[in-house]
């Protein structure tokens, strides 16, 4: 099997991330709920993880670092905080579900900075326009359909520019590009820890830049005779019990990404990415969202054929062994955006743990399945 | 020996003044505040000694991490709040 749905859910993990979320199932219990040996071992599994995220993300507080279920659990708390029925919400025009249903819960006046995909330039000049007089703004860091990288550091100053606050979803560059929550100066960054930082399902984060309302209200181990939530984070916002193998596994995710070089990870997928460009190409009839300059994309790229629709082709795909993902990726407006809302995409989304022999052999058996159409 | 308890609002407070105290040499124990003591409920402390007492507060202090109570535990266990 050749794994290409990373942006979904990176399968391959570094060793370390299972074996340490089965021992925290064996030996761990609940932090924060007592002060007997398995409590103990799990609050300092989850402390760890904290503050090894608050050291990846430059956070300078581990306080503000939040665990969540997923990112658009993290995105929720983050929209829920910032935006009030009726506010206007400048978005992009790469949005993913998790953003733009919660805003639409909120009945948020929804502006869309739309842009060209692959032209950074233009998504500047269309916040620029966008933001005099909003109440709010969220950015995805990178377009999980398309990989495109937003501006987002050009972004987050226009927003400190005009007093607008900033909700940036990480969920496709978390771990591939640098995150720097003290430059990026938002309100909220928010991220799941099954894609790029190889952590197991079930694991989200979201870093704080500013006093959060929780959206789920329950025990916390602390303040217990108080009838409302406590007014510190984290425990504000992580009500119930941690997801602790989870949440050891990804501390063994990060730590692996803490030990690679510098950018070794992003140019290794984007080097993935240029070796499959450069086999599929050739084939008739196949459309390659590709940026002319890779550096606005990352390891993720989206195609279309003229001799197959997207789901057919993801299964022939499929059943050949090579694993992609076809159609919205729950991001229509993406979509919309960049001119494929009526039949979707097949998107390949490449890990640190594929190898050019897997671009190889991939590229061979789309070319077969699509000569043979 | 008597122990000093100091008392955190929360569990992560805890445990960043636990490794702040540890990187100086200062053995500090994170453990559940005793129920007498725990005001609000569920409150977390670190645990030092008397003889580390002032340097563990003025590590604290300085890095923004001080306690929100002191606690004394005598030997029989019994705890009572340190005022001055």
């Amino acid at each position: 099997m050749i794994y290409f749905d990373c942006a979904a859910t990176s399968l391959q993990k570094p060793p370390a991330v299972p074996c340490a979320a089965y021992n925290a199932i064996r030996t761990k219990s609940s932090p924060g709920r007592g002060s007997h040996r398995p409590a103990m071992r799990a609050a300092d599994s989850v402390f760890e993880c904290r503050t090894r995220l608050d050291d990846f993300f430059n956070v300078n507080d581990p306080e503000k670092v939040i665990f969540t279920s997923c990112a658009t659990h993290a995105l929720n708390i983050a929209v829920k905080t910032l935006v009030a029925p009726g506010d206007t919400v400048v978005i992009s025009g790469y949005e993913h579900n998790a953003v733009t249903r919660p805003l639409r819960a909120c009945n948020a006046n929804i502006r869309v900075a739309a842009c060209p995909l692959f032209e950074p330039d233009k998504a500047v000049e269309a916040f620029r326009r966008m933001l005099p007089g909003a109440d709010c703004a969220v950015c995805t860091h990178v377009s999980n359909v398309f990989g495109f990288i937003m501006p987002i550091e050009e972004i987050s100053r226009l927003c400190r520019q005009y007093g607008v606050p900033l909700i940036i979803d990480a969920s496709q560059s978390a771990g591939t590009l640098p995150v720097d929550f003290s430059s990026l100066n938002a309100s909220f960054i928010a991220m799941p820890g099954h894609k790029g930082l190889l952590g197991p399902q079930g694991t989200g984060v979201l870093l704080c830049g500013r006093q959060a309302d929780p959206i789920i209200f329950g025990g916390t181990g602390s303040a217990s005779t108080l009838d409302d939530m406590p007014d510190f984070l984290p425990d504000r916002l992580e009500a119930g019990t941690h997801n602790v193998p989870g949440i050891t596994g990804l501390n063994c995710g990060v730590c692996f990404l803490q030990n690679c070089p510098e950018g070794a990870v992003l140019r290794h997928e984007r080097n993935l990415m240029r070796l499959f460009i450069s086999r599929i190409s050739c084939i008739p009839g196949l459309h390659i969202y590709a940026a002319d300059d890779l550096k606005d994309q990352t390891g993720v790229l989206s195609v279309i054929s003229d001799k197959l629709p997207c789901d057919v082709l993801a299964e022939r795909l499929g059943s050949a062994g090579v694993c992609v993902r076809a159609g919205m990726h729950c991001a229509p407006l993406a979509h919309k955006t960049a001119g494929t809302l009526k039949g979707g995409t097949v998107r390949f989304s490449f890990s640190p743990f594929n190898t050019p022999q897997e671009v190889e052999l991939a590229a061979e058996i789309l070319k077969k399945i699509l000569c043979n159409a | 020996m008597l122990q000093y308890l100091l008392m955190c609002r929360s569990l992560t407070y805890a445990q960043r003044a636990s490794k702040l105290l540890e990187r100086s040499g200062i053995t500090a124990i994170v453990s559940k505040i005793p129920k007498s003591a725990a005001g609000s409920g569920c409150n977390y402390c670190i645990k030092v000694s008397e003889k580390r007492l002032t340097s563990a507060l003025e590590i604290l202090n300085t890095s923004g991490l001080g306690p929100s109570r002191i606690f004394v535990m005598s030997r029989d266990g019994s705890v009572s709040e340190v005022t001055e």
